[in-house]
């Protein structure tokens, strides 16, 4: 107790130098967790965009499906996989597709572009198609009806109303075949490659232009009521449709890029913070050295009388776990402050910001995970001590004699 | 009597090149015996702190031996020596001595505290010593609100409370005014006379060294003169 209090009495011996070390780590922790706040704030955004817009939290194929998207690699019996999802309580909800690529023709152009036959009803559970409608109406269901995205609509040089010959192969039998639509919404997802390619039409009216029974679909979308079920391999839906004929593939599995980015992100947090708390260290080192050259008359009266080096290693430590403490409470406090403004008002003002395709819109809100006030305080904590071992052991190695004779 | 510390050929050489080496103990024996009120007297320079340093195994000789209760000090070294040094041998210095954010109680305590003593034996024996030394309800006090006798006090009691075979004082009065100086150490003499507890200390001022019952006179790291008085 005795060594605690001198410890904690020694850190205030030079309070503006305690002041200052405490802030310096204080302040390193507050950026870290506003940033990881701010980056996890981004990737929720990215996330929910990737997932949402379209690909869902998980989709169901045909083995091979993806690769090339084939018309001709539909699953067969979609009405039994229904009955597979519908039992299955995780899932939230989801859809079928019929999917081809298809030759978009309007009056004044042409262009390659793919081909979305969706269930109107059961598609504005699992995507943002309906959300995405900037113009005019999303799909009821009739025969005709299409969705374009607004830059391939510019593109053709087409609006609400006008025409659209879609040309494809038949599924089935590989035949061209022809049908015309009329524009009834214009689509703005905020994501380059639908709002260029992407144009979608009820379902019914896909598969009959693309000679495919309803019991024929080449995707089925999922949603789940926890979307970390999606980034779990072991989940049953994964376990079941995982065989020769058909696979369930999550969404980290649908956007390779995507993963890689928030691996990437994730290192990004680790490095700022290994950063930050390598320069933090360096300046406890110093704020250690300092403290150990002021006393060094002093350390050597105590090691005369008996003091061992480790108990001048463990005083030493004392004083950084102290110091460190004291530094961790008030970077909470301090990261929680910045932490909810930047959860509450957001990173606004940066104008829409496009991440590898994909637009994240104008305002970023951070967000809070418990290991901003755990792991982030441990590893600073660790950190501190980690950084006073050198000048300890130098205060441990100190010799009286010499100690001594320092001018007094 | 018994030796309860002594030194047989002891050297303190520093530097290795011959033409500039300086020799700070130089082949010096001596027996100090239980009870024993010396001082170790001689010009600056000539090797007092040096010797109290080895007698105390703050520092290594360079060559020679120095046994404290038949325990070679010289042999001694890390928290062997550490131990050794806070069972068997308490110091005073000329100033400093005390750790500047305890109070009076907390730097006698310390020791007692390194030495594993309990709780209640610690407050005891600090509250007994305060006594000796003449600082009942000053214990309190952190060494700068205490006089620089005051706080000399306190180094001795830090030094007694182990009960130690020895005290080692290197220049114990030399911060202090010539009353504050005899004082101190007609308080070491007493404390001497009443523990039996054996004083060893070095200092060149002459009133002070009329105190002393052994003089040991030092020059150029030599025993010059061992007189009893």
């Amino acid at each position: 107790m005795l060594t605690i209090k001198l410890a904690f009495r020694n850190l205030f011996r030079n309070t503006r130098r305690t002041i200052l070390t405490v802030m310096l780590i204080a302040l390193s922790l507050t950026a870290l967790i506003a940033v990881d706040g701010v980056m996890r704030g981004m990737l929720t955004l990215l996330v929910d965009n990737v997932t949402g817009t379209l690909s869902g939290d998980a989709q169901v194929h045909r083995v091979g499906y993806r690769e090339n998207l084939d018309v001709d690699l539909f699953m067969e019996n979609s009405g039994s996989i229904e009955q597979t999802l519908q039992q299955d309580t995780s899932l939230r909800s989801f859809s079928p597709r019929v999917i081809s690529g298809a030759m978009i023709s309007s009056t004044y152009n042409v262009a390659a572009g793919i081909l979305y036959g969706i269930d109107a009803e059961r598609e504005q559970a699992n995507s943002k198609v309906k959300a995405a409608v900037m113009r005019g109406e999303y799909l009821s269901g009739g025969d005709n009806e299409l969705l374009i995205g607004h830059s391939l609509a510019d593109l053709l040089e087409t609006d609400l109303g006008d025409r659209i010959v879609l040309t494809l192969s038949e599924a089935t039998t590989g035949e061209l075949a022809q049908a015309l639509f009329r524009i009834s919404g214009i689509l703005d997802f905020g994501v380059r490659e639908l709002d260029d390619n992407f144009v979608f039409i009820n379902i019914a009216s896909a598969r009959k232009t693309l000679a495919m029974t309803d019991q024929q679909t080449h995707e089925f979308v999922l949603t789940f009521l926890n979307p970390e079920d999606a980034e779990n391999p072991e989940h049953g839906i994964f376990q079941q449709f995982n065989n020769t004929e058909i696979e369930a593939l999550s969404w980290l599995d649908l956007n390779k890029e995507i993963s890689f980015i928030i691996e990437l992100m994730a290192y990004s947090s680790l490095m700022i913070g290994a950063v930050l708390f390598l320069l933090a260290s360096l300046g406890v080192i110093n704020s250690i050295f300092m403290s150990i050259y002021e006393r060094i008359y002093e350390f050597g009266v105590i090691k005369a009388i008996g003091t061992r080096p480790s108990e001048i290693v463990r005083l030493i430590l004392w004083e950084a776990l102290l110091l460190a403490l004291i530094s961790c409470v008030i970077g909470m406090l301090l990261g929680f402050a910045v932490g909810s403004w930047t959860a509450t008002n957001g990173l606004g003002g940066l104008g829409e910001i496009e991440f590898s395709g994909i637009t994240l819109g104008n305002n970023i809100l951070g967000e809070f995970h418990i290991s901003q006030f755990t792991t982030f305080p441990f590893f600073a904590v660790l950190l501190t001590l980690a950084a006073a071992l050198y000048p300890a052991r130098f205060a441990a190695k100190i010799v009286p004699s010499e100690a001594l004779q320092r001018s007094l | 009597m018994t030796a309860v510390i002594s030194t047989f050929e002891v050297c303190r050489y520093f530097g290795d090149d011959q033409e500039t080496m300086v020799k700070a103990v130089d082949r010096v024996s001596i027996e100090i015996e239980r009870g024993e009120f010396t001082a170790i007297v001689g010009p600056s320079g000539s090797g007092k702190t040096t010797l109290l340093h080895l007698l105390g195994g703050l520092d290594n000789p360079t060559s020679g031996s120095v046994e404290l209760s038949g325990a070679n000090i010289a042999d001694m070294s890390g928290a062997t020596l550490s131990d050794f040094r806070r069972d068997h041998i308490g110091f005073i210095f000329q100033a400093y001595n005390l750790i500047p954010v305890f109070s009076a109680e907390e730097n006698i305590e310390y020791i007692m505290l390194l030495q594993g003593v309990d709780a209640s034996e610690r407050k005891r024996r600090v509250a007994d010593m305060l006594q000796q030394i003449g600082l009942e309800g000053l214990g309190n006090r952190r060494p700068n609100k205490l006089s620089g006798g005051q706080q000399q006090r306190v180094a001795i009691a830090r030094a007694m409370v182990s009960h130690p075979q020895i005290i080692l004082a290197d220049e114990p009065t030399a911060n202090l005014d010539s009353k504050n100086g005899i004082a101190l150490l007609d308080l070491m003499k007493e404390l001497n006379q009443q523990s039996k507890m054996t004083f060893v200390f070095s200092t060149h001022d002459e009133k002070i060294m009329s105190r002393a019952s052994r003089l040991i006179h030092m020059h150029d790291g030599e025993i010059e003169l061992d007189e009893l008085r």
